[in-house]
């Protein structure tokens, strides 16, 4: 998508932004091979990284204009405070707004993380019960799956002030959509019983573990048509990996992490707030002296601290411009690389995948072989340990419970990512560390030692 | 590439670093950082700035920057292994520095967080909850100085206020010339608090206030707070550590938290929350963003609120390294700082024929010096306005504080008029004379040129 140039501040060393107006520049070429190996350099070469999805990555240009944040900061922390802070997390939230389709700057506010977000819109939800708008036993709904973090502020905010949890339970291994929509809706009938309301729905847009993509613009109509007071899309993984438009998916609430598959160093986050009465009863917990100027102000300034990350977001588009496609074709090429090496995968060795490809971003389950015996959680953890330390690969692994009569199931899945620093060469080394345990037999209960 | 093995080996063997140290000989002590060293340390500092304001965003040593860029790469470089492996041992080696520092008992009651503002949103929503879940009656009362800082008043309205708490403000004098002045008013606004029988739950006191700034007697504050059934004490030191010593069991507060990045040297940002186990508080105690730590422990929980940058929380030893370079280490900082704070507060007020805003004892490493009455500072912006003058024209960065004449009393006066602007002058490691001379020509020139903030509109 073409990123208006307009929005490629870059600091200038007394702390003030000074607009380039673009004189007819030449457009950078796309990145050779070599320049990309070069923007990773810094990746440990020795490790097959088939990981982005856990803590994303940064190229090297991205993290020299972060430096250069910092030192203006550092230099002149006073004039950059008063000069230049306010103006660089404006422009980074237009750059934000464009990227989402957003009607309006002001609907989104910048954080750390998704786990951030969570925290803010989770608060707001405890307050409402507190305050008796919501009553005892009103409902939030989330995904079996939600993250583990969303899950434990959903005990500390809601359950806490007297709100029931109501989970939907997703199949795995997932075959179509519908599957997905008919839990949800009868979750949502679950959480109507005795009169009471469903006041949020926490909607994954890509889970976790295991990863799926959840058709979000789907479920949030049958929660408009259900009257489910509040709608909050947890799309950690959303931005870079799946397409986001803010106006077409409809939620209230939308947060994405930059970090994970938008190029931006550790840590950054937006979360979109639709326009709305309720708006101004977000706040950042962390309270300044900017309390009560809306979500967006407040997060902008939450005491002296490093805003570098969040500065930075025009400067990623500048990369971006440097691929084929931008964005768009990032994200394409990703998913048909991660299908296409997730498919080679399970064939190699005579698994499956766990879900089709449709339902899938950047990241696709491919099944482990039944052999390797992963039979509960702790399993996962030292084999994935088993495979950094011993194998140089780093993948999480995921476990899955049989259910009744299944015969032979697979109980471990791995989670590949594939990102623009990914190569076949990765994939092949983790497909022959598997063989490789396989053909030693090879099992978990090897590890209980 | 090869991998870092210096903090800890994976195979589960000892420390191959510790193994090394023991067979080394001492090493001889090192010498005191020269001149030359110290200026290239801060060589990132804008040059021709009278940079005389540390107080307000500290600073940070290139040497520590650069170990803050080295903990950068190694989560960028394998970030699973860095934190599966690495990133928890660094963050509770910080912790420990810290605890040994301050004098605390246990690890387990320091935390690390980004800055004061997020400890005290962690004390304040504990508090909060005091009230949402009726432990505290509604107009039960908790105490603030009136100069506080702006976001440690905002926190209270938000999380107290609004939960049906009551505020009370005590009111220091400033200028101030004893401790007991300062005794004197807080037993005062006390009693107001415990007025009509009401609990005070909670009292914020800070160890330095921001502005005006003074160096508060805090232990004995605190000792009247027990004596007089205070529920809850939360010393807001965000100056302390690195300006004054800080020993948080003679303080005795149940909460004590200050910023690194002020005045020890840490990159922006950390701050260290303290919490007396005996308190028995330490359990009710969250960050607000929870993650799958919550129920471990705010220390736990603290030390992992998703994926971020950690690497000004685990740089904390890099700065212990950096202050033992220097004569009597962070307490010849210390001294050397307030020495000259005061030097140059006194030459200051002498070359204008003003006064200083509390006596040297009643302050640390920045004092408040008067501005001559003929600048005509009238207000906060007028105060604001011109801090921006003396940033734009003269190259001098120096907060300005406005403090209007008090109801009939006579305040202070230079030979022209009453005094109603201070100047927050901060020294540092970094400053020199030059600095703080540099500020006093200035004024004079305003002085001279009959400037008064009167212009700054027109500007």
């Amino acid at each position: 998508m073409a990123s208006p140039k307009s929005h490629r501040h870059h600091p200038q060393p007394n702390g003030d932004l000074k607009t380039h107006v673009p004189k007819k520049q030449k457009v950078p070429a796309f990145l050779t091979d070599s320049d990309l190996q070069s923007e990773f350099a810094h990746h440990d070469p020795s490790v097959a990284r088939i990981n982005n999805g856990s803590f994303g990555s940064c190229p090297a240009s991205v993290i020299a204009a972060q430096q250069q944040w910092q030192l203006t900061f550092l230099r002149q922390p006073d004039s950059f405070y008063f000069n230049g802070l306010k103006k660089g997390i404006l422009e980074s939230r237009a750059v934000i707004k464009d990227l989402i389709n957003a009607e309006d700057v002001n609907e989104i506010s910048i954080v750390d993380n998704a786990t951030t977000a969570v925290a803010i819109v989770l608060q707001q939800i405890a307050w409402a019960f507190a305050e008796g708008r919501f009553l005892k036993g009103d409902v939030a709904v989330m995904l079996h799956y939600a993250y583990g973090a969303v899950k434990k502020s959903v005990e500390a905010y809601v359950t806490r002030a007297g709100g029931r949890v109501i989970e939907v339970q997703l199949p795995f291994p997932v075959s179509s959509r519908e599957e997905i929509v008919s839990e949800f809706r009868a979750a949502l009938e679950r959480g109507k019983v005795d009169g009471r309301k469903v006041r949020l729905a926490v909607i994954d847009h890509v889970t976790s573990m295991p990863t799926v993509v959840i058709p979000v613009k789907e479920l949030v109509k049958i929660c408009r048509e259900e009257g489910v007071d509040q709608v909050f899309v947890d799309a950690a993984h959303g931005i870079g990996c799946v397409d986001l438009d803010m106006k077409e998916i409809g939620a209230d609430f939308y947060t994405s992490n930059l970090h994970k598959w938008f190029f931006c160093p550790p840590s950054v986050a937006f979360l979109y707030c639709r326009k709305s009465p309720r708006s101004m009863e977000l706040h950042h917990p962390v309270v300044s002296d900017e309390y009560g100027n809306g979500l967006a102000i407040e997060s902008a300034w939450i005491g002296t601290r490093d805003y570098s990350a969040q500065l930075v977001v025009p400067s990623v588009l500048e990369f971006l411009d440097r691929f084929e496609g931008g964005i768009d074709g990032i994200k394409k090429r990703n998913h048909e690389a991660v299908v296409r090496m997730g498919e080679m995968l399970a064939k190699a060795w005579g698994t499956s995948l766990g879900c089709p490809p449709d339902m899938c971003g950047s990241m696709i389950m491919v099944g482990l072989p039944a052999c390797l015996e992963i039979s509960n959680e702790a399993d996962t953890l030292t084999l994935r340990a088993h495979l950094r330390e011993s194998f140089g690969v780093e993948v999480p692994i995921y476990y899955r419970s049989p259910k009744e009569g299944e015969v032979g199931p697979i109980t471990g899945y791995a989670r590949i990512s594939h990102q623009v620093y990914n190569k076949e060469e990765d994939y092949y080394k983790f497909r022959d560390a598997i063989n490789k345990l396989v053909g030693t037999k090879f099992t978990c209960k090897l590890l209980h030692d | 590439m090869e991998r870092d093995d210096r903090h800890g080996s994976r195979n589960g063997n000892c420390d191959p670093c510790q193994r090394s140290c023991k067979k080394a000989r001492l090493p001889d002590p090192p010498q005191p950082i020269s001149d030359p060293e110290l200026r290239s340390e801060f060589s990132h500092h804008q040059r021709g700035v009278a940079r005389i304001n540390n107080g307000s965003f500290g600073s940070c040593p290139g040497s520590v920057l650069a170990a803050h860029r080295d903990w950068l790469l190694r989560f960028l470089q394998q970030p699973d292994d860095f934190y599966c492996n690495s990133l928890r041992e660094g963050i509770l080696r910080s912790r420990t520095l810290i605890k040994d520092l301050i004098n605390a008992d246990d690890v387990d009651e320091v935390s690390l967080v980004d800055n004061v503002t997020t400890a005290a949103a962690i004390v304040l929503q504990q508090v909060g909850r005091g009230f949402a879940e009726s432990r505290f009656a509604p107009g039960d009362a908790v105490l603030m100085l009136h100069c506080v800082f702006q976001a440690v008043k905002k926190s209270i309205q938000a999380y107290v206020a609004s939960a049906g708490g009551s505020i009370v403000e005590v009111e220091l004098p400033f200028p101030v010339s004893s401790d007991e002045e300062v005794i004197a008013a807080f037993r005062r606004g006390l009693e107001r608090g415990k007025k009509n029988g009401r609990r005070v739950r909670l009292a914020i006191i800070d160890h330095i206030t921001s502005m005006p700034s003074v160096l508060i007697p805090v232990k004995e504050l605190v000792k009247i707070c027990r004596e007089e059934g205070v529920d809850q004490v939360f010393v807001d030191a965000a100056h302390a550590i690195g300006s004054v010593e800080v020993d948080v069991k003679e303080i005795g507060a149940d909460f004590y938290v200050s910023n690194l990045h002020k005045w020890f040297f840490c990159p922006p940002s950390v701050a260290f929350l303290y919490c007396r186990k005996s308190s028995g508080l330490v359990s009710s105690m969250h960050h607000p963003v929870v993650t799958h730590e919550y129920g471990n422990g705010l220390p736990t929980e603290s030390a992992w609120i998703g994926t971020r940058d950690y690497s000004s929380q685990l740089v904390v030893p890099a700065v212990f390294e950096f202050v033992k370079r220097f004569e009597g280490g962070i307490q010849g900082i210390i001294k050397r700082n307030h020495e000259q704070v005061v030097k140059m507060g006194q030459m200051l007020a002498e070359s204008w024929g003003t006064n200083l805003g509390s006596p040297p004892e009643m302050c640390a490493s920045m004092i408040m010096v008067g501005l001559p009455s003929r600048l005509c500072i009238f207000s906060g912006e007028d105060a604001q306005r011109l801090r921006s003058h003396l940033r734009v024209n003269h190259g001098i960065e120096v907060p300005i504080h406005y403090q209007p004449p008090a109801d009939g009393v006579d305040g202070p006066r230079d030979k022209d008029g009453s005094i109603t602007g201070y100047a927050r002058i901060s020294h540092q490691v970094y400053n020199t004379g030059e600095d703080y001379f540099k500020f006093r020509d200035a004024i004079n020139e305003l002085v001279a040129t009959n400037f008064t903030c009167k212009r700054l509109l027109i500007e």
